[in-house]
């Protein structure tokens, strides 16, 4: 583009409005890609002075991988914490399969077809694997409310052998596993539920290549499937391109990106990321100059 | 990819008498140290050290009528210790279960006064005890005050509330006579073994609840992994509430049953006090960490248990009165000192 063009969809991009990329409704013809399930408009959260989302505008079809990317502290984690009901939103609403969407709690949000793997992965270290696959979903003896411990291991090993990561012994505390362990035992809990939309918050971040690729391997499967829709934050570009159909790229607390993984690549999205950190760069640097000047001009007395 | 499970390769059979009994102590060693990597292996191994150390040194020890003596010292703090596992468990303290047991006999005097029968009058007072709980839990899970902090201030304020209105004066329990124990008194605490019968079941109980319920589950979760237990969906502040609800009725309880068997409700802050610090010791060397996300009901029976072996034991070799707290503090911080050595052996770190 020339460079005034690029001025003009910067302030675009700034503004707020419609990313570039994309038109609404463009999607809707794509293969295997169904109607929207989840709708997010100008979304904004502040955790007191730290703006963590100012105006994000997102959508999610059934079927779809979507793969939300972003710098550090952009955002993405507080946007999958709102989704899922573990936060409140400051401004904005969400629209679930159309309906307008104000999950109470992480509960409400379960209740509606959302599950969520926590980039800490939600998993209590004293409780055995088992009990943390199922922990709120537990299969209790009705109407005594004692837990069905058996047939809670049995499902545990047919869902972990299933994603096929190596898990030994169910009875052990999860403290004693390993890191890829752990996230195998927090994905299979999302995974093996009832969900229709899946949110996974850096699902490969502890994964060695073997285990991340059989956790990809496993999204594949339940895209090939057609009833999940997935929304999965990841670092690595590579993967994101491997795995996901759309890509949506967090900067400045709105969506500064949103296209289909075939319309782009690892160069651009890495160009955009740079690009904004050396204009932030940049910016510091005169931020600095200026205070200096007006610092020297006193201390020269 | 399903690995199988646990378990080694069986060994080859033994053959010969010293194979067998290499074999033999292989395996009692193998027990030994299964036995001991239960949460509560090490303080049911001492409190039986301990009780054999008195069979042995102490005459009088071994009868029935000190095993009487004995029950109304360890049970009560049993039943404290049971309710204050779940609330160690969470990570948490419940500094006034002392004073609840100290005011709920009075309350309990307050509605038979009013000419409430004897059981419901009971009752009615253990839905007070379970409304201070509910007070606690409020301001530690909801307010968001720290639980040693409120759970102290009820301290105080439960411990002044009963002098206010008892005037600082004992008065006769309810339902109790010096000259005969009717049913009312035989089941709630004057019968000789009705106050081990209390604990046996309630600690029972409440195990159960902790290792094969969903209570049990989330109460070890929130103590555990608090955050982590809030982004699965499980609904802390009702955990807290729900286990200071129970830990301060079970104080409550105690309290009518060690005033049924005393025949009168005393109001001395000092006995409370103490039997509050006897019910953490009982909870903490029963197994349960300080720290939260871990702990055993079973255990701190054991640990009560213990506490009222030394204690009984000490008394009956005719150690000076002075001395009594002099070994039972040595005596704790050896058991814990025991506790944790073989908590490191249970995780496989060893020592240094």
């Amino acid at each position: 583009m020339l460079p005034a063009e690029e001025v003009a969809a910067d302030e675009a991009r700034r503004a707020g409005g419609h990313p570039p990329g994309a038109a609404p409704g463009a999607n809707a013809a794509e293969p295997g890609v169904g109607e929207e399930v989840l709708r997010v408009e100008h979304l904004a959260k502040s955790f007191g002075p730290i703006t963590a989302l100012r105006d994000i505008n997102l959508t999610l079809r059934k079927g779809e991988v979507l793969g939300l990317l972003g710098d550090n502290g952009s955002g993405k984690s507080t946007l999958i914490k709102i989704i899922c009901g573990f936060h409140k939103q400051d401004a904005g609403q969400m629209f679930l399969h159309g309906e307008p969407f104000e999950p109470k709690s992480v509960d409400d949000a379960r209740a509606h077809g959302i599950d969520t793997v926590y980039q800490d992965l939600a998993l209590v270290d004293e409780l055995s694997v088992y009990h943390n696959l199922f922990l709120r979903r537990e299969r209790v003896h009705a109407p005594i409310p004692f837990l069905q411990n058996a047939l809670m291991r049995r499902e545990a090993r047919r869902a972990l052998d299933d994603i096929g990561i190596n898990i030994p012994r169910l009875d052990v505390p999860v403290a004693r596993l390993s890191g890829g362990q752990r996230q195998a035992i927090a994905v299979a809990r999302t995974v093996s539920g009832e969900a229709d939309i899946l949110l996974l918050d850096e699902p490969l971040a502890a994964m060695g290549a073997k285990e991340g690729g059989q956790i990809l391997e496993l999204i594949q499967r339940l895209k090939e499937e057609g009833n999940v829709s997935i929304i999965m934050v990841l670092h690595n570009y590579v993967h994101v391109l491997a795995a996901c159909d759309r890509v949506n790229l967090i900067q400045d607390g709105t969506i500064a990106l949103d296209k289909h993984t075939a319309e782009t690549s690892v160069e651009e999205l890495t160009d955009i990321v740079v690009e904004e950190y050396r204009r932030a760069r940049q910016a510091a640097i005169e931020a600095d100059t200026a205070s200096r000047a007006a610092g020297g001009s006193t201390a020269s007395r | 990819m399903a690995v199988a499970s646990g378990g080694e390769a069986p060994a080859q059979a033994p053959t010969g008498g010293p194979v067998r009994n290499r074999a033999l102590g292989a395996s009692a060693a193998k027990l030994l140290r299964g036995f001991l990597t239960l949460r509560e292996g090490s303080i049911i191994v001492v409190t039986i050290a301990t009780f054999v150390y008195f069979l042995i040194t102490a005459e009088g020890f071994a009868t029935s009528a000190n095993f009487k003596t004995l029950l109304p010292y360890f049970a009560p703090i049993a039943i404290l210790a049971a309710g204050e596992v779940f609330i160690m468990i969470n990570g948490e303290i419940d500094l006034s279960i002392g004073a609840v047991y100290l005011i709920t006999p009075f309350l309990f005097y307050k509605l038979a006064q009013a000419g409430l029968p004897l059981v419901p009058a009971v009752m009615l007072a253990l839905v007070g005890s379970a409304m201070v709980g509910l007070v606690n839990g409020f301001f530690i899970a909801v307010v968001g005050i720290s639980s040693f902090v409120a759970t102290f201030g009820m301290l105080f304020v439960l411990e002044g509330l009963t002098l206010v209105t008892s005037h600082a004066a004992p008065v006769a329990t309810p339902g109790t006579s010096s000259l005969h124990v009717h049913t009312f008194a035989q089941i709630f605490g004057g019968g000789t073994y009705s106050e081990l019968i209390w604990a046996l079941a309630i600690v029972v109980v409440l195990q159960l609840v902790l290792t094969f319920t969903r209570w049990g589950i989330y109460t070890v979760s929130v103590g555990g992994n608090r955050l982590g237990a809030a982004e699965a969906g499980v609904r802390v502040r009702l955990v807290l509430i729900r286990n200071f609800v129970m830990c301060a009725t079970c104080a409550g309880l105690v309290g009518i049953l060690e005033a049924v068997r005393a025949v009168t409700a005393t109001p001395d802050p000092s006995g409370s006090n103490e039997i509050l610090f006897q019910a953490i010791a009982a909870a903490v060397i029963g197994g349960t960490l300080l720290r939260g996300g871990s702990g055993t009901v079973v255990g701190a029976l054991i640990g009560a248990l213990f506490l009222g072996v030394l204690h009984d034991g000490l008394i009956i070799k005719g150690v000076s009165a002075d001395y009594l707290d002099l070994y039972l503090g040595l005596a704790i911080i050896l058991v814990m000192s025991i506790n944790v050595f073989v908590q490191r052996v249970r995780t496989g770190s060893g020592l240094a």
